[in-house]
């Protein structure tokens, strides 16, 4: 708060004190007071009353330093209320008192839709458990089937299974810090269960996956690595062009490994490119490919965001017409002061 | 023949899991009643035990617990929970592998080979001979009439499988199911340039026409 804030808030009673000024001077002069005793009493007013406004200047100001502070200093910024110190001013008090009301009923709020979304996250991840055992069941008695329409249903089956993992993971990296478990880990042994996990799309979209150089281990959560990778495999499946190919390769950076896996696909416009990790982003392609179902606009989305937790670098690049290549940037050494 | 038993609750998966595996040439032995399961799997003395973690009533970490205090026998887990927790746990406990559900066939079949194999169960055999060549498979070769060719790593599961299920016809899509088994990755086309270089190598030992190409439904012995 500056002065000239202070004065502009001020300016209806400062007015109006100095026209009842001017109205006592005009008062006293037609009462007969002399000029040079006005003046005095003029120099006095000025004097009480400066030194009250600047009073109250700096102590409205300290009183704001001060609180703000406060509210800096926390963590979560909606207790504010609950952590001040209590105030002279009766005007101050009430009114932080109702503050401190609308805190609570904020806070009572806040830990209800905490609680809820938590509950609502271990549904989702007793549903998905739950889910899985007719999943195999199913896959099971596939087996008696002959050949191609085995094929198909193992097809359809894997991709129930594909939009059951990503609901996991959804509800999953709403709260990551339960469920990350960063270690060392075979960079082949990740690529090599997600490419298993995939493996029906795969085969049946024809696509030849080449593996070269995976033979380092990188510190991540195991699970996760694979759910990413899992996801940029059903993209190369999905947005394919012909004589499909996804080729997985590894580079050391020193202290990271780089993973990156290529695509000959039909690549992404350059205008799409910023917006395909966003929530929901579909994009001409995702939109276009109706045979190989929907576009759900969410595997990148999650990739990102875990990706994020995990501290593992992602980019993409693509040119349309040629392919997609993305980067994975894994942390190959331990990096304590992260965890 | 290696007995296994199926401790699983899901009644459909416990009855076709025992199918799939006795297909497979196992003796199946499946637990039924949950009510004392570390006594029936010790009577059962079998080779492995696949063991859901999700049983009625009963945790299956603790009950691992148990099997473990009187047995050696190898164990799976088999489970649709799939954190990296869980797994450390089990696997701490004394379990020789950890499974999630929905597995893939081949995947399982393969996991429980491999345990089977690390216990000192019976070992596959070395060569395979069917129609006059015999296939050397750690060494990687194939010989027939004294003639002997080098191959290379596809064309080596290639011929094993087809020398495995000799006269039967194996369709393209299988053969690719069974390389894919193997982290072999190819496409229709490599197989097709695998299949070439193959039947070109079979023809300088003297077995030009070893396997024959059934129109529309793959190939055969």
């Amino acid at each position: 708060m500056t002065l000239r804030e202070y004065l502009s808030d001020r300016l209806n009673r400062l007015l109006l004190q100095i026209i009842c000024a001017a109205a006592a001077a005009f008062f006293l002069r037609a009462t007969g007071t002399q000029s040079g005793v006005l003046l005095i009493l003029f120099l006095a007013l000025l004097l009480v009353f400066t030194s009250v406004q600047l009073t109250d200047f700096f102590r409205q100001r300290a009183r704001l330093a001060e609180l703000t502070s406060i509210l800096t200093g926390l963590d979560q910024k909606y207790l504010f209320a609950e952590c001040l110190p209590p105030s002279r001013s009766l005007y101050e008090r009430r009114l932080l008192n109702l503050t401190r009301q609308a805190g609570t009923a904020m806070t009572g709020a806040v830990s209800d839709a905490q609680a809820a979304q938590r509950e609502y996250r271990e549904y989702v991840e007793r549903w998905v458990h739950e889910i899985k055992t007719p999943i195999t069941a199913a896959r099971l008695i596939c087996r008696n089937l002959d050949g191609d329409t085995r094929r198909r249903l193992t097809y359809e089956l894997g991709q129930i299974e594909a939009h059951v993992e990503r609901a996991l993971f959804y509800a999953r990296a709403e709260s990551p810090e339960r469920d990350c478990i960063i270690r060392q880990t075979d960079l082949g042994a990740i690529v090599a269960q997600a490419i298993e996990t995939h493996r029906t799309l795969l085969i049946q979209s024809n696509v030849r996956v080449e593996t070269n150089g995976l033979d380092g281990s990188v510190y991540t959560d195991e699970k996760w690595a694979v759910f990413i990778v899992g996801q940029l495999l059903q993209n190369a499946a999905r947005y394919r062009r012909d004589s499909p190919a996804v080729t997985i390769s590894a580079r050391s950076l020193g202290r990271q490994i780089q993973l990156t896996v290529a695509d000959n696909g039909i690549g992404i416009p350059d205008h799409e490119l910023p917006r395909v990790f966003n929530r929901g982003f579909t994009g001409s392609n995702g939109r276009a490919r109706n045979q190989t179902g929907n576009s759900t606009g969410m595997g990148l989305y999650l990739c990102k965001k875990m990706a994020g937790f995990l501290d593992l670098g992602l980019n993409i690049t693509s040119h349309e017409g040629v392919g997609t290549t993305i980067t994975l940037t894994f942390p190959a050494k331990e990096n304590l002061t992260k965890l | 023949m290696p007995k296994i038993v199926i401790v699983e609750d899901d009644p459909v998966i416990r009855e076709e899991l025992g199918l799939l595996l006795e297909n497979e040439g196992y003796q199946v032995q499946s637990v039924t009643d949950f009510s004392d399961v570390p006594k029936q799997v010790q009577d059962a003395a079998s080779d492995l035990i696949l063991l859901d973690l999700g049983l009625p009533g009963r945790d299956g970490m603790s009950l691992c617990v148990n099997i473990r205090k009187n047995s050696r026998t190898p164990i799976i887990f088999v489970t649709s929970r799939d954190s990296a927790g869980d797994e450390l746990r089990a696997l701490s406990l004394g379990g020789d592998d950890y499974i999630t559900k929905p597995y893939n066939i081949p995947v399982l079949l393969a996991r429980i080979k491999a345990v089977l194999r690390r216990s000192g169960g019976p070992s596959e055999p070395d060569t395979l001979t069917a129609r006059g060549l015999t296939l050397h498979l750690p060494h990687g070769t194939a010989s027939a009439g004294g003639r002997s060719i080098e191959l290379t790593r596809n064309e080596l599961k290639i011929l094993a499988h087809l020398m495995s299920h000799a006269g039967q016809i194996v369709s393209r899509a299988d053969l690719i199911d069974v390389l894919w088994d193997h982290q072999i990755y190819i496409d229709d086309n490599t197989l097709s340039v695998n299949m070439t270089r193959l039947r070109a190598k079979l023809e300088e030992i003297g077995l030009p026409s070893f396997i024959k190409t059934r129109r529309g439904m793959g190939y055969q012995l």
